[in-house]
């Protein structure tokens, strides 16, 4: 099962503004990569191109299957699912009908309309697993406007992964997430990377020393370095130019 | 543990299931007794009541539960009455199987006045479905003047004629109306459970994140206006067939707006609040009509001060017996992370 993600000889130009270039960068599943950067490097305008709502040059493969010029809904039907920096969850279900909807698309494809949702054991059981799984089952019977930020985050994740997605691409996931709920968030991050290729964007410098398995480092959509976090760590290069003003 | 009672269920979230069929049971009981031992004036607004609680019903599938605003129902309503009236005069069909296709015909036109809703949406989308009613007035009133008799209406329009029973005998019909009534909150309340009605609750939250998730919202749109025609169709015909008449009264934007207000009279979102909105309603409207002609001035206050002070409705006020009503909340808005 070779789900890969490949950039070659990737460029964005906005007008003048060249806001990628030529990056030629992979993405290896049953890893973390994330993507680091000073504002501005290009690190959204990437996750853009790998999710289809940014136009580009050279090509994005998905293993050995070109996917350049695919929309977003036809690459999270090829098993990439993104998660977006503003929680989008349905406020007034509980935090289990969220998951059960979430999980309804792939699982009933058709359903008899006079058919109740509570006969569905198997949907049940899956959603009651998952949100154990993300440590939300003590809270499955609330309505999601009721949690706080880090568990809506948490729940965002749990919708995402709905699919159960191939590549996932996380976008700040820790925006707005608070100390002791970025603890549970790494975490749940490792588990949930197994098996998937992950892209994190994320600004957070602890965290993503300690979750990522690869680092990749934009500066001015140029590719500056990349290579495991001790090597990024050790880099003199990197640590002047961005680890020192960020840490 | 909460997630194990997800797979079995504990007693009170098997009482809290059931709760939709018992109160539409315990409704349906009530207008029978009402009908069977009522007197003619009493007969009548029961009966008109559940009529009209049939199309508030299939209106809040899409008002209330996809949470899309229709100003054009009472169109919806006509094409059921027109198609019931046309199919038994014209073509000599038999009531009942000219009542399947009264709801055929208004899941027809609902579809239509769903399609906008692929594009549109807030106040744009009920506009469109204001205009798709105006059409469809026009053309009942003018264009096909041949058919519909025009602002005459059709007079004489039969009742579906059932055997063994006298269904002009207006207890009769009372009752058949309430079987029909309690028919449509049965398929209301199983449709509200379905996985369908699952989605179309996403749909209202968060239609961006539904459309994420892999399901064909736009589909899921137009289903959603055709069940709510084909509950408007329904209505329409029993309406006509009550009266012995149908006429282009009732495609009118001031029906359609009724429609809206009775809903939002009863508690938006709730079960049994479509229902309750037309009891008050056409009760206010007959009571007080019998004392001045400017009903429609007192309405207006009290639907103010219901909106005003009682965003839940009148089954609000009982939040902790029902389920809980819909929050108006836009479609979209979370803690935004930024």
């Amino acid at each position: 099962m070779s789900h890969d993600l490949v950039c070659r000889g990737v460029n964005v130009r906005f007008g003048q503004f060249h806001a990628l270039r030529d990056i030629n960068v992979s993405f290896q599943p049953n890893r973390v990569t994330a993507l680091i950067g000073p504002n501005g490097a290009g690190k959204t305008t990437l996750m853009n191109v790998l999710s289809g709502l940014q136009k580009h040059s050279g090509q994005v493969l998905l293993g050995d299957q070109d996917i350049s010029g695919l929309r977003p809904d036809r690459r999270a039907g090829l098993g990439i699912s993104r998660s977006f920096q503003i929680v989008a969850v349905f406020p007034d279900m509980t935090v289990f009908e969220n998951m059960r909807l979430a999980l309804q698309p792939n699982a009933l494809a058709w359903s008899m309309p006079w058919r109740s949702i509570h006969g569905y054991r198997d949907l049940a059981a899956d959603a009651a697993a998952r949100l154990e799984t993300f440590g939300l089952h003590d809270v499955a019977d609330r309505p999601a406007a009721e949690l706080s930020h880090g568990q809506q985050k948490l729940l965002e994740l749990a919708l995402s992964l709905a699919s159960d997605p191939k590549v996932l691409l996380l976008d700040e996931p820790l925006a707005g997430v608070g100390h002791g709920d970025a603890k549970t968030f790494v975490q749940t991050l490792g588990r949930i990377s197994e098996g998937r290729t992950t892209v994190l964007v994320e600004h957070n410098m602890d965290v993503v020393l300690n979750v990522a398995d690869h680092i990749i480092v934009l500066a001015d959509g140029s590719l500056f370095a990349q290579g495991t976090p001790a090597e990024i760590r050790a880099d003199r290069k990197v640590r002047d130019v961005f680890l020192g003003q960020s840490a | 543990m909460m997630h194990s009672s997800a797979r079995t269920p504990s007693a009170g979230r098997l009482r809290r299931r059931s709760a939709p069929y018992l109160m539409a049971l315990g409704l349906a009981a009530l207008a029978f007794v009402l009908i069977w031992l009522g007197s003619a004036p009493l007969v009548y607004l029961v009966t008109i009541i559940m009529i009209w609680a049939i199309a508030t019903t299939g209106l809040d599938l899409v008002f209330s539960v996809t949470g899309i605003l229709v100003l054009g129902h009472g169109a919806l309503l006509a094409a059921g009455a027109y198609a019931f009236a046309i199919l038994t005069m014209d073509f000599g069909m038999a009531g009942l199987p000219a009542l399947l296709l009264a709801c055929v015909a208004g899941a027809l036109l609902g579809a239509l006045m769903g399609a906008p809703s692929l594009r549109l949406s807030g106040l744009h989308m009920a506009l469109a479905t204001l205009a798709v009613s105006q059409i469809f007035f026009v053309l009942i009133t003018v264009k096909l003047r041949g058919i519909t008799g025009g602002t005459d209406g059709l007079p004489g329009v039969p009742r579906p004629e059932l055997p063994l029973v006298d269904i002009y005998d207006d207890r009769i019909f009372g009752v058949f109306v309430v079987l029909m009534f309690l028919l449509a909150l049965v398929v209301y309340a199983r449709l509200r459970e379905s996985p369908f009605g699952q989605i179309l609750k996403g749909i209202r939250q968060n239609e961006m994140r539904v459309r994420q998730l892999g399901a064909d919202v736009r589909l899921y749109k137009l289903a959603s206006f055709a069940v709510s025609g084909a509950f408007a169709g329904l209505a329409g015909a029993l309406l006509s067939g009550q009266s012995y008449i149908v006429g282009p009264e009732i495609a009118t934007w001031m029906v359609s707006g009724e429609l809206v207000i009775m809903i939002v009279l009863g508690g938006r979102g709730v079960f049994i609040g479509p229902v309750v909105g037309v009891a008050i309603f056409m009760l206010l409207k007959e009571v007080v009509s019998h004392h001045t002609p400017y009903w429609g001035g007192i309405l207006g206050i009290v639907f103010i001060l219901i909106t005003l002070f009682m965003p839940g409705g009148l089954t609000g006020l009982f939040g902790g017996l029902f389920r809980r009503p819909t929050k108006a909340r836009p479609a979209g808005e979370g803690r935004a992370a930024s």
